[in-house]
């Protein structure tokens, strides 16, 4: 298969249907989770757990991700802190502000914004993968890391690493034609999307139960969260 | 494997929606092992609460996950065998207070105490527990007390108590407000802080009793992780409770039997909301603050500085934060200092969730219990209160063991020993 077709294929049928089978494999993650069924909480609430949900949420979007140095697990082991927060802001700032990006989501939803010039987009980019690469050797350093990682973990950091590094190489054409890159990019995506509900990237949808849950578990205690 | 099948079912009975949830949040970032005290002090990455839990997760997966069917299919994951039924006892009952700080640092928020109890009920199916925690089960279920608080025992004890101290504890008193449930801890071995609560309730007038049938709050099966036996001690205390037609039940200063009656009691037996349920702390907190008893400021001031240690179960876990605090700043407004990191985040005192019962926990415990030294030195307090009788056993144990010139003081009794008369 020639390049242009390989990439007509990764960003035309392929990724079509490695979206589909993201969105609906984390649907039938959800739905069987769900399905398992939640017993009633019949404990008289101390404080508000809505109030609690409230500020587990304000606290874990907008301060801990920003100054994490305020938890005092900080100090223990701070690669993880700095380079997971690094990670996850890279992602969203590529994936939602970079331009080539937001034209896939437009081209998705028909939605469009506003995005970051291209230097900033990539300069982000480029810590993203550092902070990848750290997160990488931190994995197989720390001793709690490695007793917890198997197969699936370095899966996902394959999986997530890939589309990363190809879309950089894209932007600089590194090393090859820029139509083989773009293909190699666009198949990393796809394998990404359908390794998504399969493994722990899907932490992403989870999050808001655990978090929730966290929430309403300490506001119910009127403990802060 | 009939072993193995009780945990696998348990293991599954426990997961429901509420627990799947969270243990497919889990992204294995390893965060929750730097918030363990047991970690911490010893560097050994099986007690990582992750780690701890991991029998849970792998029963959840094989059984409910496509992926984890998968997995076990060509080789990945593996069942779980006797083998780690031994192994995971041991991590997580002499290494595990349940003390929920886990929880604190989790980037997902998942709530990591209720998973550890749940592998503790799969533990518990499987008859993996310690001996000697097991003796102390067998002990409360046939005696109605792990410390061997028979009825005898109980009589002579309150008897002597109310003698020494010259104290009235209302017995049996049908009609009461309050019912107010001891721990043996107490009881046995600190009956000053049974006196102390008895002073307390009578200068405020309160209306309460003690039930010889409601003797024991203390719930070895909670520790075990054992549902049936869990209800079974709970249900003595509500009985208990319904037969003198009391108001609501106080627990005294134990940590994890006001969790188990507070916090989890209705869910498992509905006439828990019949009454209502409350710490000693928050008792303490309620009279002060209206004014029903007085206590004299600055009664333990110029001794040296004065902490506290936060209980898991009854500051983090039980929400009784602020009156420990309001309660020194008057008692001892100059010598009352704070440890860091506190409250919610308190560092837990390593003798919680029944470790301190298991002999062979020796060692993750007191090097668990160096946290907490280091903490009290670093403020140079010589005197530490605390509102949790098993922190209290750990701490007089600790203080022994490590040979250190700290008081060890009640909260409670430090407001008896206060009370203006």
């Amino acid at each position: 298969m020639n390049p242009q077709a390989m990439l007509e294929f990764a960003r035309g049928p392929f990724f079509y249907a490695a979206l589909l089978f993201m969105i609906f494999g984390l649907a039938y993650r959800v739905f069987t989770v769900v399905a398992l069924g939640w017993s009633k909480d019949r404990v008289p609430n101390k404080g508000s757990k809505a109030s609690g949900v409230v500020k587990t949420y304000l606290k874990a979007l907008l301060i801990w991700p920003f100054i994490p140095w305020v938890k005092n697990t900080f100090d223990r082991n701070p690669l993880i802190y700095i380079g997971g927060g690094l990670f996850h802001l890279s992602l969203f700032v590529v994936v939602i502000l970079g331009t080539p990006h937001m034209l896939v989501w437009k081209s998705l939803s028909g939605l469009s914004w506003a995005t970051l010039p291209l230097p900033i987009v990539d300069w982000t980019a480029a810590v993203g993968i550092i902070a990848m690469i750290m997160l990488l050797i931190n994995r197989r350093i720390n001793p709690v890391l490695r007793l917890i990682s198997g197969p699936a973990e370095y899966l996902s950091w394959l999986f997530v690493f890939l589309p990363m590094v190809t879309g950089y190489m894209m932007t600089h054409h590194l090393w090859l034609p820029y139509e083989n890159l773009y293909a190699l990019h666009m198949l990393s995506v796809d394998v990404m999307m359908i390794w998504i509900p399969l493994s722990r990237i899907s932490h992403f949808v989870f999050y808001f139960f655990a978090r929730t849950i966290h929430g309403a578990e300490f506001g119910k205690r009127g403990v802060a969260v | 494997m009939t072993a193995v099948k009780h945990a696998y079912d348990t293991f599954i009975h426990e997961t429901g929606g509420w627990v799947a949830s969270q243990l497919e949040a889990c992204t294995r970032c390893g965060m929750c092992a730097e918030a363990c005290h047991f970690y911490q002090a010893t560097g050994n990455p099986e007690y990582a609460p992750v780690w701890k839990v991991e029998l849970l997760r792998r029963a959840y997966e094989q059984r409910f996950t496509l992926v984890g069917g998968f997995k076990k299919m060509i080789g990945i994951e593996k069942e779980i065998t006797d083998e780690d039924l031994s192994h995971w006892s041991e991590l997580n009952y002499h290494a595990c207070t349940v003390c929920n700080k886990c929880s604190m640092v989790c980037p997902m928020g998942i709530d990591l105490g209720s998973l550890l109890h749940g592998v503790r009920a799969g533990l518990a199916a499987a008859d993996a527990v310690p001996a000697d925690l097991m003796a102390a089960v067998n002990k409360q279920v046939k005696e109605g007390s792990p410390l061997g608080m028979t009825d005898s025992v109980w009589d002579q004890r309150l008897e002597w108590v109310a003698d020494e101290w010259e104290v009235d504890i209302p017995r049996d008193v049908k009609g009461a407000d309050t019912m107010v449930v001891f721990s043996s801890i107490e009881v046995m071995k600190f009956p000053t802080n049974v006196a102390a609560i008895a002073k307390v309730l009578n200068k405020a007038g309160e209306k309460w009793t003690v039930s010889s049938k409601a003797r024991e709050i203390v719930n070895f099966g909670f520790y075990q992780g054992s549902e049936e036996n869990t209800k079974l001690f709970l249900t003595r205390v509500l009985e208990g409770a319904k037969e003198l037609g009391v108001k609501r039940i106080v627990v005294t200063e134990c940590g994890h039997a006001y969790d188990a009656l507070r916090w989890h009691g209705a869910n498992w037996l509905p006439e828990a909301n019949d009454f209502e349920i409350i710490h000693i702390t928050g008792v303490l907190g309620e009279l002060i603050g209206s004014g029903r008893i007085k206590i004299k400021p600055g009664a333990f001031d110029g001794n040296g500085t004065i902490t506290f240690h936060d209980a898991c179960k009854i500051q983090r876990k039980g929400g009784h934060i602020q009156e420990p605090r309001d309660i020194l700043n008057v008692l001892a407004p100059n010598s009352f200092k704070e440890m860091t990191p506190n409250r919610e985040e308190s560092v837990c005192c390593g003798g919680g969730g029944g470790v301190i019962a298991v002999k062979a926990a020796d060692e993750p415990r007191y090097a668990a219990f160096q946290l907490k030294i280091d903490q009290v030195n670093t403020v140079g307090a010589k005197t530490v209160a605390m509102t949790c009788s098993n922190c209290r056993l750990q701490f007089t144990d600790g203080v022994d063991h490590f040979k250190l010139d700290w008081k060890v003081a009640g909260l409670a009794q430090m407001v008896a020993d206060a009370l203006v008369e």
